[in-house]
């Protein structure tokens, strides 16, 4: 295996890997130029000379682009030992705060320093953030912000994290949004707003002991990593070995780290993408990032991409142009790179979306049927609307095309499943008085009983279900007239009674808390031959993502419930009904990677790190390759260490940003490709509209140049 | 060959292979996902497993060098305080190095180490790992089982053959590269809730010839059948504590966690939850 992977490096990564394992070395360069791969292969032959495994950090800023070094750590040829943690910046300050909470807890300034702390997820932050800003919306907090609720509570959750990943007081936030805001002075006053309630949840999650990801950060590096010598000692008694990749997406806390514990380790390679920066909506500093290199005795620089051809090559250097004239100046007219970027480039035009679809469905299927596998395609817009996902799989799976969309996640309560098991829920435990509405009652009796059509269903609902006092109540089946009975069918009608008797059990019997009982709801009855949910696999896995959040929010929000009386099932059901609790679940970054077409927004492709043949670029005329999300509440970039405390932030300081943004952008996706780049253009969006953003002036541009480019001039 | 690429191998997935081969393949396979309740009163597992989680985190903190006595039980947690006082009672007299001077071990916690057998990867993490100046090594795990499991039981497990096994197989990493002879390795299995009752089991170079054939013939076997060859077990018993049950058909009620029977499964519910594996590395991602 090893033997194998070894085929086909440079001189220059040989030297790294094999080197010894000892000094520090920064690795940069482009995309695609076999960075990730000389530390993947450093990793295994570190474990080769027999360094010992668990001594070893792997470092990367998602655990999506873990991915590489976990594949070559579960290789059987590898050689037998310890094992290395791959861990990203969060998941190492999680673990360290639980080690070392004993030490924590009181300088903190946590209320209950001998109780173990409650980890939140960004589920349960968004819970607690609702409980303690809805208050503060009565009273005329965030009035002339419209946006929804819930938005609002993840943007104050936001600014906390970003407080904490760049190592400032989280009582600077509003303070430094003000202060770089040139625009209407009513947002002074949402600032300010969303100052409070950060200081509001703070000081709650101490009173409780609660920790929310910026809590988790700024303990870590804050009272543990800068305060705490056993921590310090800890980390550096075991770990004596880092690979650090893809360091530019890191935040500046992690870079602090590395730079002050870079002296300790006996060997290092960081690894730097140009150009790269992806994740600065989310903290990341590459600019932090890069002065790295200072700290280490070894920069090597990689340059050929293993990736690209000379022809996409060209056409990466004639976007930056366009794209960034003031940054080129005074380059010669003719491209410095040898390739034609006309054979990198081709492009169709339709007037409307539609015929656009089709004609890309059509290329898709003449690629596979050329040959190329479905894997090596993928099909990229600025972000992936439901609508769109939907028409391309549904053409692409017409033409008998294996396609896959990416889902970041998917609302549980958008699965019927979840509608079922939680109207159910509602229907065992009347006290809540959250009777279903006589439709999703349909809809569960859908669900629930195998064999059960929506004619049979409706008549089923309309004659059992009723509100008594405004609580649910079930008819038996035997209660029905006869010609009911026989329409609905007998079968039907027996499962049914099984149904209601369980629930009518359920309800009678001591109250349990709402996972448990969904649990036992989904083993003692729907997965049991008869029931809907009998050898669902789906209707299984969208259950257990279900109780897996009840569960959650229950640990969490469980006790201090129970103290003001309010049932914990109905508080669940209430706060998914509003939104708050989008009880999501994301697949596992692990899952395997289906042979088929892959449609993605461009910044997720991205960041899997993953070359393809073919790439095929939606919605070039829409402003969203170009501009921010609107974020009323926060600011990636006045948010972040680098930016100086007053200054104003002026348009041209957005358009700026926009700009060089986009360009890294595309660059980073052409840097990922390794045949061709297909532009899908229509006259007319999605919704029916002209748009013409940026990036399509800029393929505009260079197309002119382009005569001889299949599709002529966009 | 119907195993996932890379895949790993540990004691709890060979344990769920030889209790049910159809269980390994719905659970590391085919990766279903079956929420069914697993023992009853759920309420009771769960805070049961939760106490277990508790103590095992309090032993790592003391083994990372938190002072003892910063470590907090909240004395309304009758069970985990007798327990963190029962390990704190052991200072110096764990089983196996009972006379050894503490400066001269070395304590490796929670380690996790990996060696590949049968064209596969096998994996193990250790509650504890105890190397004595003579070169003894000492695998401890904790245990908080409801009940104090059998010898006999224990010798049966999965676990009791993989880890001392897989020590050997690649303990050098803790050796400074020398070899691990199995005459030097024992397992020793500690019950939180029966401080004084400990099982130890010494191992030698027949018992690793012995789990080196088994483990790998065990291995080739699952790597070699086919999809419909991963059938249901015979022992009815083995579908009691099994979340899958209706699935294959064998019942609607999940057994009893304070029951009197099943004492092994029990043992082994009450210890489920530790395997690190289930601990998710969180990432801001």
């Amino acid at each position: 295996m090893l033997g194998k992977l070894i085929t086909g490096l440079t001189t220059t990564q040989l030297e790294i890997i094999e080197g010894p394992p000892a000094g520090h070395i920064f690795l940069e360069g482009p995309a695609g130029c076999g960075k990730t791969t000389t530390g993947v292969e450093r990793l295994a032959r570190l474990l080769e000379s027999g360094v010992r495994g668990d001594s070893l950090l792997v470092l990367v800023p998602q655990r999506a682009l873990g991915k590489p070094y976990y594949d070559v750590l579960h290789t059987p040829g590898l050689a037998a030992g310890g094992l290395p943690d791959v861990v990203t910046i969060g998941g190492l300050a999680r673990r360290m705060v639980e080690l070392f909470w004993p030490l924590a807890a009181e300088k903190a300034g946590f209320a209950h320093p001998e109780a173990p702390p409650t980890f939140l997820t960004l589920e349960t932050a968004q819970y607690y953030m609702a409980h303690l800003v809805r208050p503060k919306l009565a009273e005329g907090f965030f009035e002339t912000v419209v946006i929804d609720r819930n938005r609002l509570y993840s943007q104050i959750i936001d600014n906390l994290n970003k407080a904490a990943l760049n190592d400032f007081d989280h009582t600077e936030i509003g303070e430094r949004l003000k202060s770089a805001w040139v625009g209407e002075i009513s947002q002074l006053r949402v600032y300010d707003d969303a100052q409070q309630c950060a200081n509001i949840f703070r000081q709650y999650c101490l009173e409780h002991n609660l920790l929310d990801f910026s809590l988790q950060v700024e303990i870590f590096y804050r009272l543990l990593w800068q305060a705490e010598p056993l921590c310090q000692q800890y980390l550096k008694r075991t770990y004596h070995h880092l690979i650090a990749d893809n360091i530019e997406e890191n935040p500046p806390v992690a870079h602090q780290i590395l730079q002050d514990w870079l002296p300790d380790f006996d060997s290092a390679l960081l690894i730097f993408d140009q150009q790269a920066g992806y994740r600065v909506f989310l903290g990341a500093d590459p600019g932090q990032a890069s002065e790295l290199r200072r700290f280490c005795e070894r920069q090597v620089l990689f340059s050929e991409s293993f990736i690209t051809n000379p022809s996409l090559k060209s056409l990466e250097e004639a976007l930056q142009r366009v794209l960034q004239p003031e940054k080129n100046p005074a380059l010669p007219a003719s491209l410095e790179t040898p390739g034609d970027p006309s054979l990198a480039l081709s492009y169709s035009q339709a007037r409307y979306y539609p015929q656009m679809l089709d004609d890309i469905t059509d290329r898709i299927a003449d690629l596979i049927a050329q040959g190329t596998p479905a894997g090596e395609i993928v099909v990229l817009a600025p972000f992936l609307s439901d609508s769109l996902r939907y028409s391309l799989t549904y053409r692409l799976e017409a033409a008998g095309i294996p396609a896959r969309a990416y889902r970041p996640s998917r609302a549980l309560r958008d699965e019927p499943a979840t509608l079922c098991l939680l109207s159910l829920a509602a229907i065992a435990h009347p006290d809540w008085q959250m009777s279903p509405r006589k439709e999703d009652f349909t809809l569960t009796l859908l669900q629930a009983l195998d064999g059960l059509d929506l004619v049979r269903a409706r008549l089923l609902a309309d004659s059992v279900y009723r509100l008594k006092e405004g609580k649910p109540v079930l008819e038996s089946f035997a209660q029905l007239p006869a010609s009911k009975r026989e329409r609905i069918t007998y079968r039907i009608g027996e499962v049914y009674d099984r149904l209601r008797d369980w629930l009518e059990n359920a309800a009678s019997g001591p109250v349990e808390p709402l996972d448990h009982f969904i649990a036992r709801l989904f083993g003692e009855l729907l997965s049991q031959p008869g029931f809907g949910f009998h050898a669902d696999y789906k209707a299984a896995e969208v259950t257990a993502n279900l109780i897996e959040s009840v569960q959650k929010f229950r640990w969490v929000a469980g006790e201090p419930l129970q103290t003001e009386g309010i049932p914990l099932g109905r508080e669940y059901l209430q706060m998914v009904q509003d939104g708050v609790i989008a009880a999501t679940y994301v697949h596992s970054f692990q899952e395997v990677v289906a042979e088929a077409v892959f449609l993605s927004p461009a910044h997720t492709f991205l960041m899997q790190n993953r070359p393809v043949e073919y790439q095929f670029w939606l919605e070039i005329g829409s402003r969203n390759w170009f501009e921010r999300i609107s974020q009323p509440l926060t600011h990636p970039y006045v948010l972040s260490r680098r930016w100086e405390k007053g200054r104003s932030w002026t348009q041209s300081e957005e358009e700026r940003t926009s700009r060089e943004s986009m360009t890294h952008l595309v660059t980073g996706l052409i840097r990922r490709c390794r045949g061709q780049i297909h532009l899908g253009l229509s006259q007319l969006n999605e919704q029916g509209f002209e748009s013409r953003g940026p990036l399509l002036h800029a393929f505009d541009r260079l197309l002119r140049n382009l005569p001889e480019i299949e599709g002529g001039p966009v | 060959m119907n195993l996932p690429d890379n895949f790993v191998f540990s004691q709890g997935n060979l344990q769920d292979y030889v209790d049910c081969k159809r269980r390994f393949q719905l659970r590391y396979i085919e990766r279903r996902s079956w929420p069914a309740i697993k023992a009853e009163p759920a309420l009771v597992h769960e805070e049961w497993m939760q106490l277990g989680a508790r103590f095992h985190r309090m032993v790592e903190q003391a083994l990372s060098g938190v002072p003892a006595e910063q470590i907090n039980v909240s004395p309304e947690d009758e069970k985990l305080s007798l327990w963190w006082r029962n390990y704190l009672s052991l200072h110096g007299k764990l089983t196996g190095i009972e006379n050894a001077p503490e400066e001269e071990l070395s304590f490796f916690p929670e380690l996790t180490l990996s060696a590949g057998v049968g064209g596969y990867r096998l994996l193990a993490k250790y509650d504890l790992i105890v190397i004595t100046s003579a070169g003894q090594l000492v695998i401890y795990d904790w245990k908080t089982s409801v009940k104090r499991p059998r010898r006999e039981w224990l010798a049966d497990r999965l676990q009791t053959r993989v880890y001392p096994y897989l020590l050997v197989r690649a303990g050098q990493t803790l050796t400074g590269g020398l070899p691990v002879p199995p005459e030097k390795v024992s397992m020793v299995y500690w019950f939180a809730g029966y401080p004084d009752d400990p099982e130890r089991f010494p191992y030698n170079q027949p018992a690793f010839e012995r789990d080196s054939s088994y483990l790998e013939g065990l291995i080739n076997e699952i790597s070699g059948l086919e999809p419909t060859q991963f059938t249901l077990t015979d022992v009815l018993q083995q579908c009691t504590y099994c979340q899958y049950r209706s699935l294959c058909d064998r019942g609607t009620r999940a057994g009893e966690f304070t029951g009197e029977e099943a004492e092994g499964t029990l043992a082994e519910l009450s210890d489920l939850l530790f395997d690190l594996d289930t601990i998710p590395e969180i990432g801001y991602d």
